[in-house]
C-alpha cells in the first residue's frame, strides 16, 4: 500500500474535503439562487437542490467535513456573496443541511452497494426537507401577530408548506438528488479518493454504523435550531421591548436624539481638527 | 415580439453576465461610502437592523428603518442582479402567502399583518444587502474574525470570492464540451421540448462529474499550499491574528455614520410615539 494513502483521514485531508464540498456546493447553490423558478399553478418546478453534490461527497469521504463544507458553502456563496444573508434564518438552514448530509453519509458503509446509496440519498434529502418545513410553519406562526385570528391563514400555511414539502421531495428529491447520486457514486468511487491521497471507503474502514447517540445528537441540534427561531420571533415578552417604549417612549427618544446630535457635532468637529493637522 | 423578449432575457442570463455581476458585486464598488466604513461598525449596525425589526410591530418605526436601509443600499451601489434577487426573495417569502390567503377565503383583515411582515423581511434583507454586498470580501472576513467567528468562516469567504470566477469558467467549459459532443433531441413539438429540457438537466448533472475530479485536485493543492505556510497553526496563534487585524482602525467617519444611524432611529422612535 502506498504510504500516503492512509485508511483514516488526517486533519488536512478533512480540510480538503471541506474545501472541495464548499466550493462545489457553493457554486451549485449560486446557480439555483440565480435561475428563476417556474411555477405551474401551485406546483413549483425548481432546481431547488443540488444536494446530490454534498451527498455524493459525504458518502465517499468523511461525512462530517462534507456536511459542514456544504452548509458553509451555501452560506458563503449564495447568501453572503449575494447579500441575501437572513440572520437567524440561516442558522436553521445551516443546521438542517448539515444534519441531512451527515446522516446520509453515515448510512452508507459501502459505496458500491447501490441500494443503500439510493436509500441514504432519499432519506437524507427527506430529513432535510422535513426539518425545513417544520421550521417554516413555526416561523410563520410566530412572526404574524394573531395568527389564529386571521381568517384563512392557518390552513393556507399548512397547505402550502405541506404541498411544497411533498413537491420538493418527489420532484427535487428524485430527479435532483436520487438519480444523480446513483449515477455519480459508482463512477467516482475509487477515482476521486486517490486525488486527495486516500484509499476508498470499504465496510471495514467506514465509520461505525449510526448509533442512537448520533441520532440523539442530531435531534438535539435540530431542537436548538427550532428554539433559536422561536426565541428570535417570540422574544417580545422576554425583552419587553414595546412596553418600555409605550410608557416613556417620547422622553426616551428625545434623550437619544439629543445624545446623537451632540455626538454627531463632536465627531464632526474632531474630524475637522484631525484633517487640519 | 414575445420571442424577441425571451431571447433578450436569455441573453442577459448568460454565464458571463452572471460572472460579471458577481464580480462587480464583490470588487466593483470599493469607493462607496459604505465600503469605506470599518467592517466592525457595519456588523454591529447590521446586528441592529437585522434583529430589531423582528421584535417590533409598530408600522411607523418599521417604515423609518426601511427608508434608512434603502438609503444605505443606494449608497452602497449594489449590483442590479442582487436587487432583483432581493425583490424576488421578498415576494417569495410573503407575497405568495398573500395570494394563498385570498385563495383560502381570507379578507382585508389578513392583509395588514402580512404587510407588516413584508416590511420586516424587506428591511432585514436590505440591511444584509448593504453590509454583505457593500463590503469588500477581505474586509468583511477580517471584521468577522475580529468578532471571534471561526477562522474557517473567514477563510471560506476570502477563498470563495477568489475561486468562484475560476469555477464558473471551468463549469462553462465542461458544459460547452458536452454540448459539442452531444446530440440534443429535436425540440419542435411539446414532447420534444420536454425531452430537450430533460436532456439539458442531465448534461448539467453529468458536467459535475469532471468538475468534481478537477476540484478535488485543486482543493488538495490549495490545502497543501496552506499547510506549507502553517495555516492550521496560524489560525490559532494570537500574534498572527493581531497582525492580520492590524489593518482595521476606526475613523471619524465611522463615528459619524453610527451617530447618524442612531439619530435616525431615535427620530423614528419619537415619531412612532407621537403617531
Amino acid at each position: 500500500m502506498n504510504p500516503t494513502q492512509t485508511k483514516t483521514m488526517n486533519q488536512s485531508q478533512k480540510l480538503m474535503v471541506f474545501v472541495l464540498t464548499m466550493s462545489l456546493y457553493g457554486l451549485a447553490t449560486l446557480f439555483t439562487e440565480l435561475i428563476p423558478k417556474f411555477q405551474v399553478g401551485l406546483v413549483e418546478f425548481s432546481v431547488e437542490y443540488f444536494l446530490f453534490i454534498p451527498l455524493v461527497l459525504a458518502m465517499l469521504f468523511d461525512p462530517l467535513s462534507a456536511a459542514l463544507g456544504a452548509a458553509t458553502g451555501e452560506l458563503v456563496f449564495s447568501e453572503i456573496m449575494l447579500g441575501q444573508f437572513g440572520g437567524l434564518g440561516e442558522l436553521e438552514k445551516f443546521i438542517t443541511v448539515t444534519i441531512g448530509v451527515y446522516l446520509a453519509g453515515r448510512l452508507v458503509r459501502d459505496p458500491r452497494n447501490t441500494r443503500m446509496v439510493g436509500i441514504a440519498a432519499f432519506l437524507g434529502t427527506g430529513a432535510q426537507l422535513l426539518m425545513g418545513t417544520i421550521v417554516d410553519i413555526c416561523k410563520v406562526q410566530f412572526a404574524v401577530e394573531d395568527f389564529e385570528a386571521v381568517a384563512g391563514l392557518p390552513e393556507s400555511v399548512f397547505a402550502t408548506e405541506g404541498f411544497a414539502f411533498l413537491n420538493d421531495l418527489l420532484f427535487s428529491g428524485i430527479f435532483f438528488c436520487l438519480l444523480p447520486t446513483l449515477y455519480l457514486v459508482p463512477r467516482l468511487y475509487g477515482k476521486i479518493e486517490p486525488l486527495l491521497g486516500m484509499s476508498p471507503r470499504t465496510p471495514e474502514t467506514a465509520a461505525p454504523a449510526l448509533s442512537g447517540k448520533t441520532l440523539a445528537g442530531c435531534a438535539v441540534a435540530f431542537v436548538c435550531a427550532v428554539v433559536a427561531e422561536m426565541l428570535a420571533t417570540s422574544g417580545l415578552e422576554l425583552i419587553d421591548w414595546e412596553a418600555s417604549w409605550a410608557e416613556s417612549g417620547t422622553s426616551f427618544a428625545v434623550g437619544i436624539i439629543v445624545a446623537a446630535v451632540l455626538a454627531l457635532a463632536v465627531l464632526v468637529v474632531m474630524k475637522k481638527k484631525a484633517e487640519a493637522k | 415580439m414575445m420571442q424577441k423578449l425571451s431571447e433578450n432575457i436569455l441573453d442577459k442570463f448568460s454565464m458571463d453576465f452572471l460572472r460579471n455581476q458577481v464580480l462587480k458585486n464583490a470588487y466593483g464598488n470599493n469607493d462607496t461610502v459604505i465600503a469605506a466604513r470599518d467592517p466592525r461598525v457595519l456588523l454591529v449596525w447590521y446586528l441592529f437592523f437585522g434583529l430589531v425589526p423582528w421584535f417590533v410591530q409598530d408600522t411607523t418605526f418599521l417604515l423609518g428603518c426601511f427608508v434608512l436601509v434603502m438609503i444605505t443600499t443606494l449608497l452602497a451601489r449594489v449590483a442590479g442582479l442582487v436587487l432583483l434577487l432581493f425583490a424576488v426573495g421578498v415576494f417569495s417569502q410573503t407575497g405568495y402567502l398573500l395570494i394563498a390567503t385570498w385563495l383560502f377565503g381570507g379578507d382585508a383583515s389578513a392583509v395588514a399583518p402580512l404587510l407588516v411582515l413584508t416590511l420586516k423581511v424587506a428591511t432585514i434583507s436590505l440591511a444584509s444587502v448593504t453590509v454583505f454586498s457593500g463590503l469588500d470580501p477581505d474586509r468583511l472576513a477580517n471584521g468577522l474574525m475580529w468578532f471571534g467567528c471561526p477562522e474557517q468562516l473567514s477563510f471560506s469567504i476570502s477563498y470563495a470570492y477568489r475561486i468562484l470566477p475560476m469555477l464558473m469558467e471551468e463549469f462553462q467549459n465542461v458544459l460547452l464540451s458536452y454540448r459539442l459532443r452531444g446530440n440534443p433531441p429535436a425540440h419542435d413539438t411539446f414532447t420534444g421540448k420536454v425531452k430537450y429540457l430533460a436532456y439539458q438537466v442531465r448534461i448539467i448533472m453529468a458536467a459535475f462529474y469532471p468538475l468534481m475530479l478537477n476540484t478535488a485536485k485543486r482543493s488538495r493543492t490549495t490545502v497543501e499550499a496552506l499547510e506549507l505556510r502553517g495555516y492550521r497553526y496560524a489560525a490559532q496563534n494570537k500574534t498572527v491574528r493581531r497582525i492580520r487585524l492590524a489593518g482595521l482602525h476606526l475613523s471619524w467617519d465611522d463615528g459619524i455614520f453610527a451617530a447618524v444611524s442612531v439619530l435616525w432611529v431615535a427620530v423614528t422612535v419619537l415619531l412612532a410615539g407621537l403617531v
